[in-house]
Protein backbone atom coordinates (compact mmCIF):
# COMPACT_ATOMS: atom_id res chain seq x y z
CA UNK A 1 0.00 0.00 0.00
CA UNK A 2 3.42 2.34 0.72
CA UNK A 3 4.16 1.80 -2.95
CA UNK A 4 0.80 2.82 -4.34
CA UNK A 5 0.91 6.05 -2.10
CA UNK A 6 4.79 6.84 -3.59
CA UNK A 7 3.58 6.45 -7.51
CA UNK A 8 -0.31 8.38 -6.06
CA UNK A 9 2.35 11.16 -5.27
CA UNK A 10 4.25 11.63 -7.92
CA UNK A 11 1.22 11.44 -10.50
CA UNK A 12 -0.99 13.64 -8.48
CA UNK A 13 1.86 16.62 -8.19
CA UNK A 14 2.41 16.11 -11.61
CA UNK A 15 -0.60 17.06 -12.71
CA UNK A 16 0.06 20.07 -10.88
CA UNK A 17 3.63 20.51 -12.83
CA UNK A 18 2.15 22.34 -15.72
CA UNK A 19 -0.15 24.74 -16.08
CA UNK A 20 -2.75 21.73 -17.70
CA UNK A 21 -4.13 20.79 -14.26
CA UNK A 22 -5.21 24.58 -13.81
CA UNK A 23 -6.73 25.04 -17.68
CA UNK A 24 -8.21 21.79 -17.04
CA UNK A 25 -10.17 22.40 -14.06
CA UNK A 26 -11.12 25.47 -15.03
CA UNK A 27 -12.40 25.25 -18.14
CA UNK A 28 -14.37 21.66 -16.43
CA UNK A 29 -15.76 23.50 -14.31
CA UNK A 30 -16.81 26.91 -16.29
CA UNK A 31 -18.14 24.59 -18.85
CA UNK A 32 -19.79 22.25 -17.20
CA UNK A 33 -21.83 25.23 -15.10
CA UNK A 34 -22.46 27.38 -17.96
CA UNK A 35 -24.36 25.03 -20.11
CA UNK A 36 -26.51 24.13 -16.98
CA UNK A 37 -26.89 28.02 -16.15
CA UNK A 38 -28.11 28.53 -19.96
CA UNK A 39 -30.63 25.56 -19.38
CA UNK A 40 -31.53 27.11 -15.65
CA UNK A 41 -32.21 30.38 -16.73
CA UNK A 42 -34.45 29.62 -19.24
CA UNK A 43 -36.54 26.90 -17.42
CA UNK A 44 -36.28 28.12 -13.88
CA UNK A 45 -35.79 24.85 -12.60
CA UNK A 46 -34.52 24.09 -9.17
CA UNK A 47 -33.47 20.88 -9.91
CA UNK A 48 -29.71 19.36 -11.57
CA UNK A 49 -30.96 17.24 -14.60
CA UNK A 50 -29.72 19.12 -17.09
CA UNK A 51 -26.33 19.26 -15.73
CA UNK A 52 -26.60 15.49 -15.04
CA UNK A 53 -27.83 14.74 -18.63
CA UNK A 54 -24.94 16.55 -20.15
CA UNK A 55 -22.50 14.76 -18.23
CA UNK A 56 -21.81 11.56 -19.55
CA UNK A 57 -21.05 12.89 -22.94
CA UNK A 58 -19.15 15.89 -22.25
CA UNK A 59 -17.13 14.12 -19.95
CA UNK A 60 -16.29 10.73 -21.74
CA UNK A 61 -15.94 12.53 -25.08
CA UNK A 62 -13.57 15.72 -23.52
CA UNK A 63 -12.41 15.62 -19.84
CA UNK A 64 -11.93 11.77 -19.19
CA UNK A 65 -9.76 11.22 -22.08
CA UNK A 66 -7.79 14.74 -21.08
CA UNK A 67 -7.12 13.52 -17.83
CA UNK A 68 -5.97 10.08 -18.48
CA UNK A 69 -4.26 10.50 -21.80
CA UNK A 70 -0.91 11.30 -20.14
CA UNK A 71 -0.89 8.47 -17.83
CA UNK A 72 0.92 6.22 -19.70
CA UNK A 73 1.56 8.04 -23.12
CA UNK A 74 3.90 10.32 -21.31
CA UNK A 75 5.87 7.68 -19.61
CA UNK A 76 6.54 5.79 -22.84
CA UNK A 77 7.52 8.61 -24.78
CA UNK A 78 10.00 9.82 -22.25
CA UNK A 79 11.04 6.05 -21.53
CA UNK A 80 10.06 6.79 -18.03
CA UNK A 81 8.15 3.82 -18.11
CA UNK A 82 11.38 1.38 -18.62
CA UNK A 83 12.36 2.97 -14.97
CA UNK A 84 8.86 3.35 -13.71
CA UNK A 85 8.55 -1.05 -14.51
CA UNK A 86 11.80 -2.09 -12.91
CA UNK A 87 11.16 -0.24 -9.83
CA UNK A 88 10.61 -3.09 -7.27
CA UNK A 89 6.89 -2.15 -7.11
CA UNK A 90 4.09 -4.50 -8.55
CA UNK A 91 2.41 -3.09 -11.82
CA UNK A 92 -0.87 -3.64 -10.48
CA UNK A 93 -0.01 -1.39 -7.36
CA UNK A 94 1.53 1.19 -9.78
CA UNK A 95 -1.77 0.92 -11.90
CA UNK A 96 -3.56 1.30 -8.94
CA UNK A 97 -1.54 4.61 -7.82
CA UNK A 98 -1.95 6.01 -11.05
CA UNK A 99 -5.91 5.17 -11.12
CA UNK A 100 -5.90 7.15 -7.88
CA UNK A 101 -4.02 10.00 -8.52
CA UNK A 102 -6.50 10.69 -11.84
CA UNK A 103 -9.31 9.87 -9.81
CA UNK A 104 -8.13 12.57 -6.84
CA UNK A 105 -7.98 15.35 -9.76
CA UNK A 106 -11.25 14.23 -11.11
CA UNK A 107 -13.06 14.28 -7.85
CA UNK A 108 -11.66 17.77 -6.96
CA UNK A 109 -12.37 18.91 -10.33
CA UNK A 110 -16.11 17.91 -9.89
CA UNK A 111 -16.23 19.22 -6.32
CA UNK A 112 -15.87 22.82 -7.92
CA UNK A 113 -19.37 22.38 -9.44
CA UNK A 114 -21.10 21.97 -6.58
CA UNK A 115 -21.72 26.17 -6.23
CA UNK A 116 -24.69 24.86 -8.47
CA UNK A 117 -26.13 23.20 -5.31
CA UNK A 118 -25.21 25.62 -3.12
CA UNK A 119 -26.83 28.24 -5.64
CA UNK A 120 -30.39 26.30 -5.45
CA UNK A 121 -30.14 26.37 -1.83
CA UNK A 122 -30.35 29.97 -1.51
CA UNK A 123 -32.74 30.41 -4.98
CA UNK A 124 -35.06 27.68 -4.26
CA UNK A 125 -35.91 24.14 -2.54
CA UNK A 126 -34.38 21.76 -4.57
CA UNK A 127 -34.88 17.97 -4.27
CA UNK A 128 -31.62 17.35 -2.91
CA UNK A 129 -32.24 13.33 -3.52
CA UNK A 130 -31.89 13.44 -6.95
CA UNK A 131 -28.81 15.91 -6.62
CA UNK A 132 -26.86 13.43 -4.52
CA UNK A 133 -27.93 10.55 -6.57
CA UNK A 134 -26.29 12.69 -9.66
CA UNK A 135 -23.02 13.36 -8.08
CA UNK A 136 -22.75 9.11 -6.79
CA UNK A 137 -23.84 8.29 -10.48
CA UNK A 138 -20.52 10.97 -11.64
CA UNK A 139 -18.49 9.80 -9.47
CA UNK A 140 -19.09 6.11 -10.38
CA UNK A 141 -18.93 7.35 -13.97
CA UNK A 142 -15.53 9.29 -13.54
CA UNK A 143 -14.25 5.80 -12.09
CA UNK A 144 -15.04 4.02 -14.95
CA UNK A 145 -14.10 6.18 -17.72
CA UNK A 146 -10.88 6.95 -15.80
CA UNK A 147 -9.85 3.31 -15.91
CA UNK A 148 -10.56 2.80 -19.40
CA UNK A 149 -8.86 5.87 -20.48
CA UNK A 150 -5.78 4.55 -18.73
CA UNK A 151 -6.16 1.09 -20.13
CA UNK A 152 -5.88 2.86 -23.52
CA UNK A 153 -3.19 5.03 -22.58
CA UNK A 154 -1.02 2.32 -22.29
CA UNK A 155 -1.18 1.25 -25.83
CA UNK A 156 0.50 4.57 -27.55
CA UNK A 157 3.16 6.48 -27.35
CA UNK A 158 1.65 9.46 -28.34
CA UNK A 159 -0.72 11.27 -25.45
CA UNK A 160 -3.58 12.85 -28.91
CA UNK A 161 -3.80 9.34 -30.45
CA UNK A 162 -4.74 7.98 -26.58
CA UNK A 163 -6.86 10.88 -26.39
CA UNK A 164 -8.92 10.08 -29.68
CA UNK A 165 -9.58 6.74 -28.85
CA UNK A 166 -10.29 7.21 -25.19
CA UNK A 167 -13.18 9.63 -26.50
CA UNK A 168 -14.26 7.28 -28.83
CA UNK A 169 -15.06 4.71 -27.19
CA UNK A 170 -15.80 6.42 -24.20
CA UNK A 171 -18.31 8.12 -26.81
CA UNK A 172 -19.19 4.69 -27.73
CA UNK A 173 -20.10 3.76 -24.49
CA UNK A 174 -22.46 6.89 -23.55
CA UNK A 175 -24.27 6.00 -27.14
CA UNK A 176 -25.26 2.72 -27.00
CA UNK A 177 -27.02 3.24 -23.89
CA UNK A 178 -29.60 5.69 -25.93
CA UNK A 179 -32.35 4.35 -26.94
CA UNK A 180 -31.83 4.59 -30.88
CA UNK A 181 -28.68 3.38 -31.65
CA UNK A 182 -29.17 0.04 -30.41
CA UNK A 183 -32.68 0.26 -31.99
CA UNK A 184 -30.29 0.76 -35.35
CA UNK A 185 -27.61 -2.02 -34.33
CA UNK A 186 -30.55 -4.15 -33.64
CA UNK A 187 -31.98 -3.77 -37.34
CA UNK A 188 -28.84 -5.15 -38.76
CA UNK A 189 -28.01 -8.14 -35.96
CA UNK A 190 -30.92 -8.69 -34.13
CA UNK A 191 -30.75 -8.85 -30.42
CA UNK A 192 -27.17 -7.33 -30.61
CA UNK A 193 -28.22 -3.94 -29.83
CA UNK A 194 -30.21 -4.89 -26.76
CA UNK A 195 -28.01 -6.68 -25.23
CA UNK A 196 -25.25 -3.99 -25.53
CA UNK A 197 -28.19 -1.20 -24.32
CA UNK A 198 -28.73 -3.70 -21.35
CA UNK A 199 -25.31 -4.66 -20.37
CA UNK A 200 -22.46 -2.72 -22.40
CA UNK A 201 -23.86 1.11 -22.42
CA UNK A 202 -23.53 3.85 -19.88
CA UNK A 203 -26.42 5.66 -19.70
CA UNK A 204 -29.15 3.40 -18.25
CA UNK A 205 -27.73 2.78 -15.48
CA UNK A 206 -26.44 6.18 -14.96
CA UNK A 207 -29.73 7.65 -15.52
CA UNK A 208 -31.24 5.32 -12.65
CA UNK A 209 -28.71 6.66 -10.09
CA UNK A 210 -29.17 10.68 -11.42
CA UNK A 211 -32.89 10.07 -10.64
CA UNK A 212 -32.09 9.25 -7.44
CA UNK A 213 -33.06 5.29 -7.59
CA UNK A 214 -29.31 3.43 -6.66
CA UNK A 215 -29.76 -0.18 -7.93
CA UNK A 216 -27.29 -2.23 -6.68
CA UNK A 217 -27.29 -3.95 -10.13
CA UNK A 218 -26.36 -0.85 -11.33
CA UNK A 219 -23.34 0.11 -9.14
CA UNK A 220 -21.82 -3.46 -9.67
CA UNK A 221 -21.81 -2.48 -13.21
CA UNK A 222 -19.51 0.56 -12.72
CA UNK A 223 -17.41 -1.12 -10.24
CA UNK A 224 -16.71 -4.25 -12.48
CA UNK A 225 -16.08 -2.45 -15.51
CA UNK A 226 -13.48 -0.50 -13.73
CA UNK A 227 -12.04 -3.00 -12.11
CA UNK A 228 -11.91 -5.22 -15.02
CA UNK A 229 -10.33 -2.08 -16.94
CA UNK A 230 -7.50 -1.85 -13.80
CA UNK A 231 -6.56 -5.33 -14.16
CA UNK A 232 -6.14 -5.48 -17.72
CA UNK A 233 -4.10 -2.58 -17.61
CA UNK A 234 -1.74 -4.35 -15.41
CA UNK A 235 -1.75 -7.38 -17.67
CA UNK A 236 -0.74 -5.30 -20.77
CA UNK A 237 1.77 -3.78 -19.22
CA UNK A 238 3.37 -7.04 -17.60
CA UNK A 239 3.37 -8.98 -21.46
CA UNK A 240 5.82 -5.65 -21.96
CA UNK A 241 5.65 -6.41 -25.66
CA UNK A 242 6.46 -2.33 -26.29
CA UNK B 1 25.67 -13.49 -10.05
CA UNK B 2 24.24 -13.57 -13.64
CA UNK B 3 23.25 -16.47 -15.55
CA UNK B 4 21.90 -16.36 -19.25
CA UNK B 5 20.93 -20.03 -21.05
CA UNK B 6 19.76 -20.06 -24.82
CA UNK B 7 17.92 -16.82 -24.44
CA UNK B 8 15.90 -15.72 -27.49
CA UNK B 9 13.77 -12.75 -27.94
CA UNK B 10 11.69 -12.05 -30.67
CA UNK B 11 9.99 -8.80 -31.79
CA UNK B 12 7.49 -10.29 -34.49
CA UNK B 13 9.78 -11.82 -36.96
CA UNK B 14 13.21 -10.13 -36.49
CA UNK B 15 15.38 -11.99 -33.48
CA UNK B 16 17.05 -9.29 -31.69
CA UNK B 17 18.76 -11.88 -29.19
CA UNK B 18 19.66 -15.32 -30.89
CA UNK B 19 20.29 -18.17 -28.05
CA UNK B 20 23.11 -16.49 -25.88
CA UNK B 21 24.38 -17.76 -22.77
CA UNK B 22 27.08 -16.59 -20.33
CA UNK B 23 27.49 -16.10 -17.07
CA UNK B 24 28.92 -13.36 -14.88
CA UNK B 25 30.54 -13.80 -11.38
CA UNK B 26 30.39 -11.88 -8.89
CA UNK B 27 32.41 -8.49 -8.84
CA UNK B 28 32.88 -8.62 -12.49
CA UNK B 29 32.71 -5.90 -14.91
CA UNK B 30 31.40 -7.12 -18.38
CA UNK B 31 31.64 -4.81 -21.13
CA UNK B 32 28.69 -5.55 -23.85
CA UNK B 33 30.44 -4.08 -27.40
CA UNK B 34 28.87 -4.30 -30.63
CA UNK B 35 27.32 -2.14 -33.61
CA UNK B 36 24.28 -0.55 -33.12
CA UNK B 37 21.01 -3.08 -32.87
CA UNK B 38 23.25 -5.72 -32.08
CA UNK B 39 21.15 -6.96 -29.26
CA UNK B 40 23.15 -5.21 -26.01
CA UNK B 41 20.32 -3.16 -25.32
CA UNK B 42 17.36 -5.70 -25.69
CA UNK B 43 19.99 -8.71 -23.47
CA UNK B 44 20.10 -5.79 -20.73
CA UNK B 45 16.25 -5.14 -20.55
CA UNK B 46 15.57 -8.88 -20.21
CA UNK B 47 18.42 -8.85 -17.57
CA UNK B 48 16.51 -6.31 -15.76
CA UNK B 49 13.16 -7.26 -16.03
CA UNK B 50 11.62 -5.23 -18.43
CA UNK B 51 11.06 -7.40 -21.52
CA UNK B 52 10.75 -11.19 -20.94
CA UNK B 53 12.54 -13.46 -23.10
CA UNK B 54 11.03 -15.05 -26.15
CA UNK B 55 12.48 -18.43 -24.73
CA UNK B 56 15.62 -19.38 -22.34
CA UNK B 57 16.16 -18.71 -18.81
CA UNK B 58 17.55 -15.62 -17.21
CA UNK B 59 18.56 -15.56 -13.11
CA UNK B 60 20.06 -12.98 -11.33
CA UNK B 61 21.49 -13.53 -7.89
CA UNK B 62 19.62 -16.72 -8.14
CA UNK B 63 16.02 -15.52 -9.17
CA UNK B 64 14.83 -16.01 -12.53
CA UNK B 65 13.86 -12.90 -13.93
CA UNK B 66 9.94 -13.47 -15.04
CA UNK B 67 9.20 -15.75 -11.85
CA UNK B 68 10.78 -13.28 -8.84
CA UNK B 69 10.88 -9.97 -10.84
CA UNK B 70 10.31 -7.99 -7.65
CA UNK B 71 13.45 -9.47 -6.14
CA UNK B 72 15.32 -8.99 -9.13
CA UNK B 73 14.74 -5.78 -9.08
CA UNK B 74 15.76 -5.33 -5.66
CA UNK B 75 18.90 -6.46 -6.68
CA UNK B 76 19.51 -4.15 -10.05
CA UNK B 77 20.56 -0.60 -10.45
CA UNK B 78 19.48 0.61 -14.26
CA UNK B 79 20.56 3.05 -16.24
CA UNK B 80 18.65 2.61 -19.86
CA UNK B 81 20.24 3.97 -23.01
CA UNK B 82 17.17 6.64 -23.25
CA UNK B 83 17.96 8.58 -19.56
CA UNK B 84 14.51 7.93 -18.52
CA UNK B 85 13.71 11.36 -16.50
CA UNK B 86 10.32 13.03 -15.58
CA UNK B 87 11.50 16.29 -17.77
CA UNK B 88 9.21 18.90 -15.11
CA UNK B 89 10.47 17.36 -11.73
CA UNK B 90 13.72 19.22 -9.83
CA UNK B 91 16.75 16.91 -9.71
CA UNK B 92 15.84 16.51 -5.98
CA UNK B 93 12.80 15.51 -6.11
CA UNK B 94 13.22 12.68 -8.72
CA UNK B 95 16.11 11.21 -6.73
CA UNK B 96 13.60 11.43 -3.57
CA UNK B 97 11.12 9.59 -5.69
CA UNK B 98 13.14 7.07 -6.34
CA UNK B 99 14.50 6.73 -3.06
CA UNK B 100 11.21 6.56 -1.74
CA UNK B 101 10.22 3.23 -4.80
CA UNK B 102 13.15 1.97 -3.92
CA UNK B 103 11.89 1.59 0.36
CA UNK B 104 15.22 3.45 1.40
CA UNK B 105 13.05 5.25 4.62
CA UNK B 106 15.59 5.75 6.99
CA UNK B 107 19.10 5.01 4.66
CA UNK B 108 18.01 7.27 2.30
CA UNK B 109 19.52 10.74 3.34
CA UNK B 110 22.96 8.89 3.69
CA UNK B 111 22.45 7.47 0.09
CA UNK B 112 21.45 10.73 -0.99
CA UNK B 113 24.26 12.44 -0.23
CA UNK B 114 26.56 9.84 -1.41
CA UNK B 115 24.96 9.81 -4.84
CA UNK B 116 25.06 13.41 -5.49
CA UNK B 117 28.36 14.07 -4.35
CA UNK B 118 29.51 10.42 -6.69
CA UNK B 119 27.39 12.16 -9.75
CA UNK B 120 28.48 15.49 -9.31
CA UNK B 121 25.28 16.74 -8.90
CA UNK B 122 25.51 19.32 -5.97
CA UNK B 123 25.17 22.22 -8.39
CA UNK B 124 21.92 21.62 -9.68
CA UNK B 125 19.75 20.38 -6.74
CA UNK B 126 17.06 22.66 -7.39
CA UNK B 127 17.50 22.90 -10.89
CA UNK B 128 14.31 21.78 -13.49
CA UNK B 129 15.67 18.77 -15.21
CA UNK B 130 14.15 19.39 -18.62
CA UNK B 131 16.75 22.39 -18.35
CA UNK B 132 19.66 20.10 -17.55
CA UNK B 133 22.51 19.40 -20.09
CA UNK B 134 22.72 16.33 -21.48
CA UNK B 135 25.78 15.76 -19.59
CA UNK B 136 23.74 16.60 -16.66
CA UNK B 137 20.79 14.29 -17.31
CA UNK B 138 22.94 11.46 -18.43
CA UNK B 139 24.46 11.61 -14.31
CA UNK B 140 21.02 12.30 -12.89
CA UNK B 141 20.03 9.19 -14.28
CA UNK B 142 23.27 7.40 -13.00
CA UNK B 143 21.97 8.56 -9.66
CA UNK B 144 18.81 6.81 -9.96
CA UNK B 145 20.28 3.53 -10.81
CA UNK B 146 23.33 3.70 -7.79
CA UNK B 147 20.80 5.42 -4.91
CA UNK B 148 19.60 2.17 -3.51
CA UNK B 149 23.41 0.85 -3.39
CA UNK B 150 22.46 -2.24 -5.97
CA UNK B 151 24.30 -5.46 -5.87
CA UNK B 152 23.97 -5.53 -9.99
CA UNK B 153 25.18 -2.63 -11.90
CA UNK B 154 23.26 -2.43 -15.77
CA UNK B 155 24.77 0.87 -17.39
CA UNK B 156 23.21 0.77 -21.20
CA UNK B 157 25.94 3.48 -22.91
CA UNK B 158 26.91 4.93 -19.59
CA UNK B 159 29.26 7.68 -21.35
CA UNK B 160 27.22 8.85 -24.29
CA UNK B 161 26.55 12.64 -24.51
CA UNK B 162 29.79 13.32 -21.53
CA UNK B 163 32.86 14.97 -22.28
CA UNK B 164 35.92 13.66 -22.04
CA UNK B 165 36.70 15.49 -18.40
CA UNK B 166 33.23 13.41 -17.35
CA UNK B 167 33.75 10.23 -19.46
CA UNK B 168 37.04 9.90 -17.22
CA UNK B 169 34.87 10.58 -14.09
CA UNK B 170 32.38 8.24 -14.78
CA UNK B 171 34.82 5.40 -15.51
CA UNK B 172 36.70 6.39 -12.35
CA UNK B 173 33.64 5.82 -10.39
CA UNK B 174 32.33 2.60 -12.12
CA UNK B 175 36.29 0.78 -11.21
CA UNK B 176 35.30 2.13 -7.92
CA UNK B 177 32.31 0.86 -7.20
CA UNK B 178 33.67 -2.57 -9.24
CA UNK B 179 35.26 -4.20 -5.86
CA UNK B 180 31.57 -4.81 -4.43
CA UNK B 181 29.31 -4.66 -7.33
CA UNK B 182 28.52 -7.05 -10.83
CA UNK B 183 28.73 -4.56 -13.08
CA UNK B 184 27.71 -4.83 -17.03
CA UNK B 185 28.10 -1.91 -19.13
CA UNK B 186 27.73 -1.09 -23.16
CA UNK B 187 29.32 0.61 -25.56
CA UNK B 188 30.00 0.82 -28.98
CA UNK B 189 33.02 2.27 -27.91
CA UNK B 190 35.62 -0.64 -27.81
CA UNK B 191 38.63 1.76 -26.27
CA UNK B 192 35.87 2.19 -23.90
CA UNK B 193 34.97 -0.99 -22.68
CA UNK B 194 38.83 -1.61 -22.98
CA UNK B 195 39.43 0.67 -20.32
CA UNK B 196 37.06 -0.09 -17.65
CA UNK B 197 36.14 -3.92 -18.10
CA UNK B 198 37.54 -7.11 -16.83
CA UNK B 199 35.71 -8.98 -19.47
CA UNK B 200 34.26 -8.22 -22.39
CA UNK B 201 31.51 -9.62 -24.48
CA UNK B 202 31.13 -8.78 -28.29
CA UNK B 203 27.28 -8.92 -29.69
CA UNK B 204 26.69 -9.00 -32.63
CA UNK B 205 23.65 -9.89 -35.02
CA UNK B 206 22.09 -10.90 -31.67
CA UNK B 207 24.69 -13.84 -30.98
CA UNK B 208 28.05 -13.31 -29.09
CA UNK B 209 30.50 -13.20 -31.50
CA UNK B 210 33.58 -13.25 -28.98
CA UNK B 211 33.68 -13.65 -25.18
CA UNK B 212 36.68 -13.05 -23.07
CA UNK B 213 39.75 -10.66 -22.17
CA UNK B 214 40.51 -7.92 -24.15
CA UNK B 215 44.31 -9.05 -24.75
CA UNK B 216 42.79 -12.82 -25.46
CA UNK B 217 40.36 -11.20 -28.24
CA UNK B 218 43.23 -9.65 -29.98
CA UNK B 219 45.57 -12.33 -29.81
CA UNK B 220 42.90 -14.49 -30.94
CA UNK B 221 41.90 -12.36 -34.43
CA UNK B 222 45.85 -11.04 -34.83
CA UNK B 223 48.17 -13.25 -36.88
CA UNK B 224 50.76 -11.12 -37.17
CA UNK B 225 53.68 -9.42 -34.93
CA UNK B 226 54.34 -6.13 -35.18
CA UNK B 227 56.94 -3.38 -34.17
CA UNK B 228 58.14 0.11 -34.72
CA UNK B 229 61.75 0.85 -34.46
CA UNK B 230 64.20 3.88 -35.21
CA UNK B 231 67.49 3.95 -34.68
CA UNK B 232 70.37 6.05 -34.92
CA UNK B 233 72.41 3.24 -38.10
CA UNK B 234 73.12 3.75 -42.05
CA UNK B 235 70.16 2.91 -44.21
CA UNK B 236 71.95 -0.01 -46.17
CA UNK B 237 73.22 -1.74 -42.64
CA UNK B 238 69.44 -1.46 -41.01
CA UNK B 239 68.23 -2.51 -44.45
CA UNK B 240 69.74 -5.33 -45.15
CA UNK B 241 70.06 -6.66 -41.51
CA UNK B 242 66.17 -6.35 -41.17
CA UNK B 243 65.42 -8.43 -43.80
CA UNK B 244 67.14 -11.22 -43.48
CA UNK B 245 64.84 -11.84 -40.24
CA UNK B 246 62.02 -13.23 -42.51
CA UNK B 247 59.29 -10.77 -42.32
CA UNK B 248 56.78 -10.22 -43.88
CA UNK B 249 56.47 -6.35 -44.65
CA UNK B 250 58.44 -3.66 -43.85
CA UNK B 251 57.26 -0.17 -43.97
CA UNK B 252 60.18 3.37 -43.85
CA UNK B 253 59.20 5.97 -41.69
CA UNK B 254 60.75 8.68 -43.54
CA UNK B 255 59.60 11.66 -41.32
CA UNK B 256 63.24 11.04 -39.33
CA UNK B 257 65.98 13.00 -38.72
CA UNK B 258 68.77 12.65 -40.60
CA UNK B 259 71.33 9.47 -39.41
CA UNK B 260 67.97 8.29 -38.09
CA UNK B 261 66.09 4.98 -39.74
CA UNK B 262 62.60 4.09 -38.41
CA UNK B 263 60.34 1.12 -40.16
CA UNK B 264 57.42 -0.79 -39.61
CA UNK B 265 58.24 -4.38 -39.15
CA UNK B 266 55.56 -7.04 -39.63
CA UNK B 267 56.22 -10.72 -39.55
CA UNK B 268 54.12 -13.64 -38.51
CA UNK B 269 52.81 -14.27 -35.59
CA UNK B 270 55.16 -17.31 -34.28
CA UNK B 271 58.10 -15.32 -34.97
CA UNK B 272 59.53 -13.69 -31.97
CA UNK B 273 60.55 -10.16 -33.52
CA UNK B 274 60.72 -8.36 -30.36
CA UNK B 275 63.94 -10.94 -29.71
CA UNK B 276 65.75 -10.93 -32.90
CA UNK B 277 65.76 -6.62 -32.77
CA UNK B 278 67.04 -7.11 -28.98
CA UNK B 279 69.55 -9.33 -30.26
CA UNK B 280 70.39 -7.24 -33.76
CA UNK B 281 71.12 -4.04 -31.69
CA UNK B 282 73.35 -5.42 -29.02
CA UNK B 283 75.08 -7.12 -31.80
CA UNK B 284 75.47 -3.64 -33.85
CA UNK B 285 75.37 -1.13 -30.63
CA UNK B 286 72.81 1.20 -32.16
CA UNK B 287 70.83 4.11 -30.45
CA UNK B 288 67.46 3.67 -30.15
CA UNK B 289 65.26 6.22 -30.66
CA UNK B 290 62.14 4.91 -30.36
CA UNK B 291 60.93 1.06 -29.95
CA UNK B 292 56.84 0.07 -29.80
CA UNK B 293 55.44 -3.19 -30.34
CA UNK B 294 52.19 -2.08 -32.39
CA UNK B 295 48.48 -3.54 -30.98
CA UNK B 296 46.10 -4.42 -33.45
CA UNK B 297 43.64 -1.53 -33.25
CA UNK B 298 40.20 -1.76 -31.67
CA UNK B 299 38.60 -1.13 -34.47
CA UNK B 300 40.43 -3.68 -36.71
CA UNK B 301 40.01 -6.33 -34.21
CA UNK B 302 36.02 -5.64 -33.75
CA UNK B 303 35.57 -5.37 -37.47
CA UNK B 304 37.56 -8.99 -37.38
CA UNK B 305 35.32 -10.62 -34.61
CA UNK B 306 32.06 -9.54 -35.95
CA UNK B 307 32.84 -10.32 -39.40
CA UNK B 308 34.45 -13.45 -40.48
CA UNK B 309 32.54 -16.59 -40.11
CA UNK B 310 35.54 -18.50 -38.86
CA UNK B 311 35.73 -16.28 -35.73
CA UNK B 312 32.11 -16.02 -34.89
CA UNK B 313 32.55 -19.54 -33.40
CA UNK B 314 34.94 -17.67 -30.62
CA UNK B 315 32.79 -17.25 -28.05
CA UNK B 316 31.89 -20.98 -27.25
CA UNK B 317 35.70 -21.44 -26.08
Amino acid sequence: MNDVKVIFKREFDAYFYSPIAYVFSIIFIVLNTGLYMFHFFFFGNADMRAFFSTLPLVLGMIFIPAITMRLWSEEKKLGTVELLLTLPIRTEHIVLGKYLASLVFYLVALAGTLTIPLMLLFLGRPDFGPIAGGYFGAILLGAFFLALGIFISAFFSDQIISLIITSLVCGFFVLIGWRYVPMVIDGWIPGLGSFLYHYVGVSRHFNDIERGVVDLRSVVYFLSFTALFLFLNAKVLERRKF
Amino acid sequence: MITLKNVCKNYGPIQAVANVSFSIPKGEIVGFVGPNGAGKSTTMKIITTYTAPSSGTVTVGGFDVVENALEVRELIGYLPETTPLYADMLVHEYLEFVGRARHLNGAFKSRFDWVVEAAGLGTVLRRKIGELSKGFRQRTCLAQALIHDPAVLILDEPTSGLDPLQIIGIRKLIKELAHEKTIILSTHILSEAAAVSDRILMIHNGRIAADGKFEDLVRRVSDQNSVYIAVRAPKKDFDSSVRSMDLKDIIYDEALPRGVVGAHLFSEAKVDLTGKLNELIREKKWDIFNFTPEQMSLEDTFIRLTSGDKNSQGGDA
